[in-house]
């Protein structure tokens, strides 16, 4: 087995309900690379990978919620897939778009209230509830905060999202 | 192509880099470090190159800089007023969950080949297996009253010397004539062993430009 079917193996799996792949020290452990250059080396090994697996329609990323690197499938075959885990929900994407926003602020945690405001909704504990179910966040009761969990990290593209919201508020201002 | 060392050039221009960027007068995100790694790469060869490892460690640390400015610079983007400024526009759930649509990913994950199984799979092969080896014995085999050795009713040198008298009276002739009367291969081949054997102890002799086999004394 060579250091590529290591990463391989490494990059693809699932390590809980919100975490895939692994993190740098865990990748320079498993290959024990050590040494002066260690990150180049296995900067190079993944960028290698990447360019790799790229005919397959397989990307090496990185999580910046976590600093995890995984493996993600393009977006041309990720919608033959049907990837959007909220289709037919759209209150629950709301509910979690409101989330991102309101922890964005807060270095990944908010209060309850704040989502609700930005919301304008009078409870979303029923949302809450089955965001957490499915791996997006976590509840704090006693202190009524949400923290994001790193799954939205691995499956939505921020870059993508952040992009696409900016050319909307582009559109908006010069309409304006 | 000329190979002139510059590393020490280059070295003193990183530094000068370096402490200009310490001090605030440039920011590396206005500097082009391309030239820097074109003038090594095209000033480098095998007589130069113990000279070109530190600059080259250098340029490259330089480039980490680099990164580390465009990592701060996105930092500092205002992401969260992206979001607040399209919310902002009281959008309705569903194009909310439009907005969404196309960024989603799916993560490449299979069960079968992640490292769980790997780990599970490697425990599973690297097992000592004891294979008990069954030895049967092979049985005698009852030995036939019909079974005998064949054994030569003459020693060897008898037969070659009654070979020997027997062609006496042609000799001297050519060597294919000592075969005329041998149809079997089995006779021919053992005829030229007993001649090869002839010629060894000088009973006979044969020459090669006549092909002609006679008596020693001849």
């Amino acid at each position: 087995m060579n250091e590529i079917s290591i990463i391989m193996h490494l990059l693809s799996r699932r390590v809980n309900l919100h975490e895939f792949g692994a993190s740098e020290d865990e990748l320079l452990r498993y290959l024990n690379i050590k040494g002066k250059n260690k990150h180049i080396y296995l900067k190079k090994l993944i960028i290698d990978l990447s360019n790799y697996i790229e005919p397959l329609g397989y990307y090496v990323k990185f999580n910046p919620l976590n600093f995890y690197w995984y493996l993600s499938v393009n977006s041309e075959i990720s919608n033959m897939f049907k990837t959007n885990p909220f289709e037919g929900h759209p209150s629950l994407a709301a509910t979690l778009f409101c989330t991102l926003t309101c922890c964005l602020k807060n270095e990944g945690y908010t209060q309850i209230q704040e989502i609700i405001k930005l919301r304008k909704k009078k409870t979303l504990s029923e949302d809450l509830k089955e965001l957490a179910k499915k791996g997006y966040l976590l509840i704090d009761h006693k202190n009524n905060e949400i923290r994001l969990t790193p799954l939205i990290g691995y499956q939505l593209d921020l870059n993508q999202l952040f992009m696409k919201l900016a050319l909307i508020n582009n559109e908006t201002t010069s309409k304006n | 192509m000329g190979y002139d060392d510059i590393s020490e050039e280059l070295t003193n221009y990183i530094d000068t880099v370096k402490e200009d960027v310490v001090t605030g007068k440039i920011s590396l995100l206005e500097l082009e470090l391309n030239p820097i790694f074109d003038q090594l790469k095209e000033s480098l060869s095998i007589y130069n190159i113990f000279n070109y490892s530190q600059t080259y460690e250098k340029a490259c640390d330089l480039l980490a800089l680099k990164f580390e400015e465009l990592k701060n610079l996105l930092n500092h983007l205002d992401n969260d007023e992206i979001f607040l400024n399209f919310l902002k526009s009281k959008p309705s759930d569903i194009e909310i969950e439009q907005v969404l649509g196309n960024c989603w990913r799916k993560v490449f994950h299979l069960e079968s080949i992640s490292p769980e199984f790997m780990i599970y799979s490697n425990h599973r092969f690297s097992k000592d297996r004891l294979i008990t080896e069954k030895i049967d014995h092979v049985r005698k085999e009852p030995v036939g009253g019909s079974f005998l050795l064949e054994i030569p009713r003459q020693k060897f040198t008898e037969k070659m010397l009654d070979f020997y008298e027997h062609i006496k009276n042609k000799l001297p002739c050519k060597f294919d004539k000592l075969f005329d009367e041998f149809q079997d291969q089995m006779e021919i081949y053992e005829s030229f062993v007993y001649i090869l054997h002839l010629l060894q102890i000088g009973k006979i002799t044969y020459e090669k430009t006549t092909n002609i086999v006679r008596y020693k004394n001849e």
